[in-house]
């Protein structure tokens, strides 16, 4: 992290500003302002529905936004500002903003003909034109840093849900990527398998990449993320530290989320 | 129903413990309703094979030990009757076949080979080759046209092959045929004025192969563009939002993500499309193109050999076809790739390890031999 914030002292900066999407007439995001410091791990709470997966979705322009900006390191996404007037990008320069936002999704969502390594070089090959061989290296390098050295060359359906993901993380980090956005990324694995993918996720957190986590695992949150944002009917209802949230929630739909998803046993 | 507590204990043979329940039933029920207040006194009297011992004592006797009996196959004689039925009809068909003089086998033989006719079968091949490949070509343009978000590319696709595909073929060859009758002249120019770039007589510009070329691969493009819209629809949405968020560009996108795995739904009707084509050329015979039927046609109506010509032609199809289904087996094994854990062995694997697995049998039966 020390090296990275010397060199590039905004890397990974995050501004939502006052944005708003509906899904025809349901009004999925409504007006949320929100930033995420370079290197910070911020986790987003709430029930489903509420509007985290949509959020995260319209960082990388997956989802377009119907009012307000979300900007990156400064530079705005999906638009440029020019005379007073908000121009739409074209589909190639909003291709190159999402090199470097890696995504990892709930459903892995991994190319299933192709091996692990395939996955893995896909994009930073054919997205970033970069050198073949270099990027073979670091997807080598990244599928051991992912526990995965031994199975390169298996593909997807060949490995358990926990694998995969780990795959799907790897895939996400060969871009280089400023940010890394996490939608739900253990809600379709089996209970012995999340830890193996949140370990990775806890490590990532610790190299001073820029994460944003949706997720329902409480333990984790309150473990990695320095800031917890809590969600429900498409706006932030509130925000604060790990110790913040779970210890003293100010809001009753807070306490009355969290009362739901924690389990007795687990004492704060 | 209940076996009452008081039943009286009777040996039960090693590993039937269960039969002694119904067995037992009968006698031990018969005397009126005394069975059953008596299973009311004990609401946990339940069935229990051998009662009065500890549970399942009948089955701890040591187990026979079977470790060295032989396993006697089952029989299965509905199976032979069927094999020697089936295996009859076969020999008859087969007999007929080559017994029957009027099949004229050396007809067939004499022209299976002919110049004519195979000159003929290579116009037929290069028909298929050609509107098969144009025919897919365009009709993957169609089906990106007809699920591309601008309402005028999906329409005018939707539109072309309601067209292509409400005509007969027939029809459509003889129309591009005689276009020379509607258009005396095709020209190419900026419309309404009149600067032209090139112009020619219509019927110098459609000859026969011309027109069986354009009618083939019309129709075939409507059908193709359908099949591939369905393998398209077929992948996953996921796999295009993972592959945006990646940012890969479209092209990328559709041909290395979505295509691919498309190719897996895509492939089974996209031969039976193929292999209907190849057969489907023939009815470029009403534009006297002389492909194989075509020929074979010219030549029975020359020598009145009709039934062992048309039998000429049919073996070459055959020969087609088979050549085909081959190229479709190990295409689809190629594309299964990561879809199947393991891919299944080739025929020629299969074969191999069959042969591998006699010779072991049989040098073990001939040391059990010696």
């Amino acid at each position: 992290m020390t090296t990275a914030s010397i060199t590039e002292p905004t890397r990974g900066l995050i501004q939502i500003r006052d944005v708003h999407k509906s899904f025809g007439a349901n009004e999925v995001l409504r007006g949320i302002t929100l930033t995420v410091e370079p290197g910070e791990v911020v986790a987003v709470l709430g029930p489903s529905g509420s509007g985290k997966s949509t959020l995260l979705r319209t960082i990388n322009h997956l989802e377009r936004v119907d009012r307000g900006t979300i900007a990156v390191d400064g530079e705005l996404i999906g638009y440029r500002p020019r005379k007073g007037r908000l121009h739409e990008l074209r589909e190639h320069e909003v291709l190159a903003q999402r090199t470097q936002i890696g995504m990892v999704f709930q459903s892995f969502n991994l190319f299933p003909h192709l091996t692990a390594l395939e996955n893995v070089t896909e994009a930073p090959i054919h997205a970033q034109r970069r050198d073949k061989a270099s990027v073979q290296d670091r997807a080598v390098e990244l599928l051991a840093r992912v526990g995965l050295a031994d199975k390169i060359h298996a593909y997807p359906r060949q490995l358990s849900g926990g694998q995969q993901q780990r795959v799907a993380i790897a895939r996400a980090l060969a871009l280089d990527p400023k940010i890394v956005l996490f939608d739900e990324p253990t809600s379709a694995l089996d209970p012995e398998l999340v830890n193996e993918v949140l370990d990775v996720i806890r490590d990532l957190a610790e190299s001073g990449t820029t994460l944003v986590i949706v997720t329902h695992e409480m333990t984790f949150a309150r473990d990695v993320a320095d800031r917890v944002v809590f969600m429900d009917q498409g706006v932030i209802v509130e925000e604060g530290t790990p110790a913040e949230i779970f210890g003293a929630p100010r809001h009753e739909r807070t306490r009355a989320f969290l009362s739901k998803v924690l389990e007795p046993a687990y004492d704060i | 129903m209940a076996t009452t507590p008081n039943t009286e204990v009777r040996p039960a043979p090693p590993g039937a413990g269960s039969s002694t329940g119904p067995a037992g039933t009968p006698s031990a029920a018969t005397p009126g309703g005394l069975a059953d207040s008596a299973a009311q006194d004990h609401p946990d009297a339940e069935p229990r094979p051998g009662d009065g011992r500890p549970p399942g004592a009948g089955a701890r006797e040591p187990a026979t030990d079977y470790s060295d009996y032989p396993v006697q196959a089952a029989r299965h004689p509905g199976r032979w009757v069927g094999t020697v039925i089936v295996g009859l009809l076969v020999a008859a068909i087969m007999w007929s076949l080559f017994t029957n003089p009027r099949w004229e086998w050396d007809v067939v033989a004499q022209w299976f080979t002919a110049e004519s006719v195979i000159r003929g079968l290579g116009e037929t091949l290069k028909l298929t080759a050609i509107a098969g490949i144009l025919g897919f070509v365009l009709g993957f343009l169609l089906a990106l046209m007809r699920l591309s978000s601008s309402p005028l590319l999906a329409s005018v696709s939707w539109t072309f092959s309601w067209i292509f595909r409400s005509t007969p073929l027939l029809v459509q060859l003889l129309l591009w045929y005689n276009l020379g009758y509607l258009y005396d002249k095709i020209s190419l120019g900026i419309p309404f004025t009149d600067v032209r770039f090139f112009e020619a007589s219509t019927t110098s510009l459609i000859s026969q192969f011309a027109a069986a070329i354009l009618g083939l691969t019309l129709n075939q493009a409507a059908y193709s563009a359908e099949i591939i819209r369905g393998g398209i629809l077929s992948v996953d949405q996921g796999q295009l939002e993972a592959a945006s968020a990646l940012g890969l560009p479209a092209w990328r996108r559709s041909t290395r993500i979505v295509l691919p795995q498309a190719m897996r739904s895509i492939l089974p009707t996209a031969f039976n499309e193929i292999i209907g084509l190849v057969k489907g050329t023939s009815v470029v015979y009403v534009l006297a193109y002389s492909e194989l039927f075509y020929t074979v046609q010219v030549i029975y109506n020359r020598t009145q050999q009709v039934l062992p010509l048309l039998l000429v032609a049919t073996l070459w199809y055959i020969v087609i076809t088979s050549v085909l289904s081959v190229a479709q087996y190990y295409i689809e094994r190629h594309y299964s790739k990561g879809a199947l854990r393991t891919l299944p062995l080739t025929p020629l694997q299969k074969l191999r390890r069959f042969l591998a697995v006699r010779s072991a049998n049989l040098s073990v039966t001939r040391k059990g031999d010696r």
